[in-house]
C-alpha cells in the first residue's frame, strides 16, 4: 500500500487549480520511520507528502481546529477515517463543499512494531465511504466481529476485572490527549474541563480519571469509529479501545444498528429508538 | 474476644473488594432518580397510601428519565451511594412522548459499561413505575435495598473531597 506518488500528484493539481487552501497529509518523521500528520499551505512543500502502511493517524481530527474550520481543505482518508468524516458531515461540523477527499482503499496499517495494527484485524470497512477520488481497489464490507480483547476481559470474574481496570485507570495522567486526538470530540467547551464543575476537580485522583474516561466513552458510544487515535496519543498506553468496543458490542448486539458512520445522515444509536428495544433489564 | 468474633461473623463483605467488610448493622445508601411525571408521583402515592418501604433510598426528582445523564450514575457511585435506582414512566407513557425510549438505550449501555469496568450488575438498577403503582414502588425499593445489602458497601473509586 504505497500511494505517495498519486497523492503528491493530486495535491499539486488541486493547488494549481486553486481548489484548496490547505492539504492535510502524512510526512516522514525526522527521527524514526513512523509518519506524522502535516498541514501544507505552500505547494513547494508537496514533496514532503508520503503514504504507506505507516500512515496510521486519522486526519479528520484536524478538521475541528480554528485554522482549518472554514478553509477549503484537501485530505487523505482511509476506511475508518472516512467513517468519522461521514459523522462530522452528518453532525454539521464540516461543509462538504469545502472538502476535497482522497479516499484510500486500506489494506491495513502497522503499529509501532511493524505488525498489523490491532484495529485492522476487526475492521469492518477498509474502503472509504466518502470520497472525491479513490485510490486502490475496493475490497468491500466485512462482517462485524467482537473485539478479541473485549471478549477476553469480559470473561474474567468480577473482582479480577475490577482490579484489572483499576490498574489501567491508575495509570491515567489526565492529560486529556485522548479527547484532543479524537476527531469526534469537537466541542469547544468540553464538559470535562468546565471550570465550575465539581465533577472533575482534583485531577490527582483515580476516581476523577474513571469519571472522565467513562463519561467520554459514553459520549462516543454509537459514534466511535475505532480509528484508535486516542490510543496512539495516550502517553500511558492505556487500552482505551476496551471501553469503546464494549459499548459498540452492546449497541450492535441489542439495537441492530448500522455501525457508526457507515451511511450518510445516520447519527448513531442514541439519536433514535425502537419500541422493541430490549427491556428485560428494567423492573 | 467474643464480641470480636461476633463482628467478623456478622460483617458484610463488599462484592467488588472481598477483603473489605462493614459492620453487620451497616445500612446502604441508595440514590433514587425518579421522573417527575410517573415515578415521583408513584413514590408520593406510596407515602400517602402509608405503604412501608426501606428508608435507605434518597430521592432526586428529574423532569424525565431521559434527563438522566450517565454522569449522574457515575457521580452517585463515586460519592456516598452504594447503589443507584433509576425509574421512569412505562414505555409509551412518557410525558414527552418518547423520552424513555431514548433513555432505555443509554441505560443498557451504561449498565453494561459499569459492569464491564468492575461494578456489580446489581449496583445500578432500573424500573418503570407509573403514578398509580404506589405498591410497586415499595416493592422495587425493597428489592433494590435487599440486593445492595447483599453486595455490601462500595469501595471502588470513592471520591473523598467534593
Amino acid at each position: 500500500m504505497n500511494y505517495t506518488k498519486q497523492i503528491q500528484d493530486i495535491a499539486s493539481k488541486l493547488f494549481t487549480e486553486g481548489k484548496i487552501d490547505i492539504f492535510i497529509g502524512y510526512q516522514q518523521n525526522s527521527f524514526d520511520d513512523n509518519q506524522v500528520p502535516v498541514l501544507i499551505t505552500d505547494p513547494a512543500e508537496i514533496p514532503k507528502l508520503v503514504f504507506s502502511d505507516k500512515s496510521v493517524f486519522n486526519l479528520t481530527n484536524y478538521l475541528k481546529f480554528e485554522h482549518t474550520k472554514n478553509k477549503r481543505v484537501g485530505l487523505v482518508v482511509k476506511g475508518c477515517d472516512s467513517r468519522s468524516l461521514n459523522l462530522l458531515l452528518t453532525e454539521k461540523q464540516v461543509k462538504r463543499e469545502n472538502l476535497y477527499v482522497i479516499g484510500v482503499c486500506c489494506e491495513g496499517v502497522t503499529d509501532d512494531n511493524g505488525a498489523k495494527a490491532k484495529n485492522c484485524e476487526v475492521c469492518v470497512m477498509p474502503d472509504p465511504v466518502v470520497y472525491d477520488e479513490i485510490l486502490g481497489n475496493p475490497s468491500g464490507k466485512k462482517p462485524y466481529r467482537v473485539d478479541p480483547d473485549v471478549a477476553e476481559v469480559a470473561k474474567m470474574p468480577l473482582v479480577e476485572r475490577a482490579d484489572y481496570f483499576e490498574e489501567i485507570f491508575q495509570n491515567c495522567i489526565r492529560c486529556n490527549a485522548c479527547r484532543h486526538s479524537c476527531p469526534l470530540c469537537y466541542c469547544s467547551k468540553c464538559c470535562i474541563d468546565q471550570e465550575t464543575s465539581t465533577l472533575y476537580n482534583g485531577s490527582n485522583t483515580v476516581s476523577s480519571a474513571v469519571h472522565a474516561l467513562l463519561t467520554w466513552s459514553m459520549h462516543l458510544a454509537g459514534r466511535c469509529v475505532d480509528c484508535r487515535n486516542c490510543e496512539k496519543a495516550c502517553p500511558s498506553h492505556l487500552p482505551l479501545h476496551l471501553l469503546h468496543k464494549q459499548n459498540e458490542k452492546v449497541i450492535f448486539e441489542n439495537f441492530q444498528e448500522h455501525l457508526s458512520g457507515m451511511i450518510a445522515d445516520d447519527r448513531g444509536a442514541f439519536y433514535k429508538y425502537n419500541q422493541k428495544d430490549p427491556d428485560d433489564f428494567i423492573m | 474476644m467474643e464480641t470480636q468474633e461476633k463482628e467478623v461473623k456478622g460483617s458484610v463483605q463488599s462484592a467488588e473488594n472481598p477483603g473489605l467488610t462493614a459492620p453487620a448493622d451497616w445500612q446502604p445508601v441508595i440514590i433514587g432518580i425518579l421522573c417527575n411525571w410517573c415515578s415521583y408521583a408513584g413514590s408520593d402515592l406510596t407515602g400517602t397510601s402509608r405503604i412501608q418501604y426501606p428508608p435507605n433510598i434518597r430521592i432526586i426528582r428529574v423532569p424525565c428519565s431521559s434527563r438522566v445523564d450517565p454522569w449522574f450514575i457515575i457521580k452517585s457511585l463515586q460519592a456516598t451511594a452504594d447503589g443507584v435506582l433509576i425509574s421512569g414512566c412505562h414505555p409509551g407513557d412518557c410525558h414527552y412522548i418518547a423520552g424513555n425510549y431514548y433513555a432505555r438505550r443509554r441505560f443498557l449501555v451504561i449498565k453494561n459499561l459499569l459492569n464491564f469496568v468492575g461494578y456489580h450488575e446489581n449496583r445500578v438498577q432500573f424500573s418503570w413505575v407509573s403514578a398509580a403503582e404506589g405498591a410497586k414502588f415499595a416493592q422495587v425499593v425493597a428489592k433494590v435495598t435487599d440486593d445492595i445489602k447483599k453486595l455490601g458497601p462500595l469501595h471502588r473509586y470513592k471520591k473523598e473531597n467534593f
